[in-house]
């Protein structure tokens, strides 16, 4: 084994350049599709167990068309379009062996998963299922829900692409920039999903951020030239980098200050610093290229109290700026805290109290409980930290948020007060997935 | 035979007073027992439920289903969360029994109901 490629490395790999070659054969994206899920689950029992083909792609190219031909042939009213098919079949070279058609095609298919007439949560699905080769029931374990819940999504979403009379074509310009930033933002959702999961027992889902690494990358390599896109990417690895130290042994979440930064991924971090500096300056800094820039410095520093905080502010200052919103000002308020002291921070926040769009967020609270706390007032501190408890739907984030209030939690009998009042020193950040840009 | 081990949102009002090492201790048993039911089998399923005070309530208002805030029932009474086990009565007490053994908090056991008719 040593020394060859993952079988499910392989199918991952070839699943999209199949699935290009055939939507761009015979148009039918939907049916495809389908085609090429059933040829993956076909390759994932048969190779393991008679060895990998010599030509692995062209294998699952013919059984995908062969499960399309079945499919058509299953359907007798589909009889012309059979006929149709079959000679295309006898009139195109195959587009296997034909240099560059696979990368273009994959980049086609990106653009058609994340298309615009489809909700989140249906791209993403769609997105792993027919870019990354990822199979149904992978998708439905990575978001906790039952199979057939992520099989109709999908089933769903191919019929609202087929509606909205989507063509297995790269759209034109300037379609093709608002669409790249569709695309970009769909990978970040995928990232952030697995690095803050929304709901559920487990902090992180590292498949869904491992997923949304390598497609981001898989974009990269193919629109090299894209700063955003560089910028997410760079963004993804300075942000995952951190993964292991986020969580203690027992699951429970550790704040960016008390990490232990010897358990961060020095050659994640270095590869981003290297993306993002070989990016900054050759187009329009974006979103993501600031907020990689914000990660970077968090990853630089030594220490917590190392931290270049004024940098750090002086950077959300332009992503204000350039992108602003609630999230940014929340993220803001921290960075001028940990620079002009948390008064400072607790005057921002202020603002951000008739923000609908933060009112059902409990990272308001929670970042305000975190400056409440630096400021000595442990019993507003309290309240805010059980009020940030009460609202947020993640495990995890509720335990750590409980567990900061009992700490503070003010001893019945006099004799248990402590000299000094229990106030530790936090930078108030907590290692949050980057705000939405 | 399946139960359904009910938590109630009184838990938070009873265990906001305690000591973090208490708090700590309740989420470890928590964590503990949940990875324990599911390794041997016996967890069907199990879900935590966001905090009440989040909750929506649809009611029929003036011939029409109007959502308000806030659960139906009082605080105290409404979910918290919950355990569906495929195990004995005997068994699903015991369950049940090392929580409120910590917690000092009740806790219902259900039985679930069959589909299928019994013979």
């Amino acid at each position: 084994m040593t020394g060859q490629p993952r079988i499910e490395d392989l199918l991952r790999e070839f699943a999209p350049q199949v699935l290009g070659t055939l939507a761009r054969r015979y148009g039918q994206f939907d049916a495809c599709e389908d085609a090429v899920q059933e040829a993956l689950l076909a390759a994932a029992v048969q190779w393991p167990a008679e060895g990998v083909p010599d030509r692995p792609r062209s294998w699952l190219l013919i059984v995908a068309s062969r499960a399309l031909v079945d499919t058509w042939r299953a359907d007798s009213a589909r009889r012309r379009r059979e006929t149709m098919a079959a000679r295309d079949r006898t009139g195109y070279a195959p587009a296997v062996g034909r240099p560059g058609a696979g990368r273009d095609d994959r980049l086609v298919l990106l653009f058609l998963c994340c298309h615009p007439a489809l909700s989140a949560p249906s791209q993403l699905a769609l997105t792993l299922r027919a870019v990354g080769g990822l199979t149904t029931a992978q998708i439905a374990a990575a978001f906790l829900v039952p199979e057939a819940t992520i099989a109709k999504r999908i089933a769903r979403a191919k019929r609202h692409i087929r509606d909205a009379g989507a063509r297995f074509e790269l759209p034109a310009q300037p379609e093709r920039t608002e669409r790249l930033g569709v695309v970009l933002h769909v990978l970040y959702l995928m990232f952030n999903e697995g690095y803050t999961t929304s709901s559920g027992p487990a902090l992180q889902r590292p498949d869904l951020t491992t997923e949304a690494i390598r497609l981001a990358r898989l974009l990269y390599r193919l629109l090299p030239e894209e700063p955003e896109v560089a910028g997410l990417l760079a963004l993804m690895l300075l942000t995952d980098a951190r993964r292991a130290a986020r969580t203690d042994n027992d699951g429970r979440i550790v704040p960016l200050a008390e990490q232990l930064r010897d358990r961060w991924d020095s050659a994640a971090i270095a590869e981003g610093q290297a993306i993002l500096t070989r990016t900054l300056g050759t187009g329009t800094v974006g979103p993501y290229q600031l907020q990689a820039a914000i990660a970077a410095l968090h990853d630089e520093a030594p220490t917590a109290e190392q931290t270049d905080w004024p940098q750090i502010l002086a950077l959300y200052d332009v992503l204000t700026a350039v992108a602003p919103g609630p999230v940014v000002t929340l993220s803001r308020a921290v960075a001028l805290a940990m620079v002009h002291g948390p008064a400072a921070g607790l005057a921002v926040l202020g603002t951000l109290d008739t923000d609908d769009r933060l009112a059902h967020s409990h990272r308001l609270e929670a970042v305000r409980a975190h400056l409440l706390e630096q400021t000595g007032n442990t019993v507003a501190a309290r309240h805010s930290y059980l009020q940030a408890a009460k609202m947020t739907a993640s495990l995890p984030e509720q335990r750590y948020l409980e567990l900061r209030a009992a700490r503070l939690r003010q001893p019945a009998n006099p004799d248990d007060w402590p000299d000094q009042p229990p106030h530790t020193i936090d930078p108030g950040t907590r290692d949050e997935a980057p705000g939405h840009p | 035979m399946r139960y359904m081990i009910m938590m109630f949102g009184g838990i938070g009002a009873a265990t906001q007073d305690r000591s973090a090492e208490w708090i700590a201790g309740m989420h470890e048993l928590l964590m503990k027992l949940d990875t324990e039911l599911k390794e041997s089998g016996e967890c069907v399923a199990s879900e935590a439920l966001a905090d009440p005070s989040q909750a929506k309530t649809v009611r029929f208002v003036s011939g029409a289903p109007a959502p308000t805030d806030g659960p139906f029932a009082e605080v105290k009474e409404s979910l918290a969360g919950y355990w569906i086990v495929d195990v004995d009565e005997d068994r699903a007490l015991q369950i049940a029994s090392r929580v409120v053994a910590y917690t000092e908090y009740p806790m219902e056991v259900r039985r679930i109901m069959d589909h299928s008719a019994q013979p």
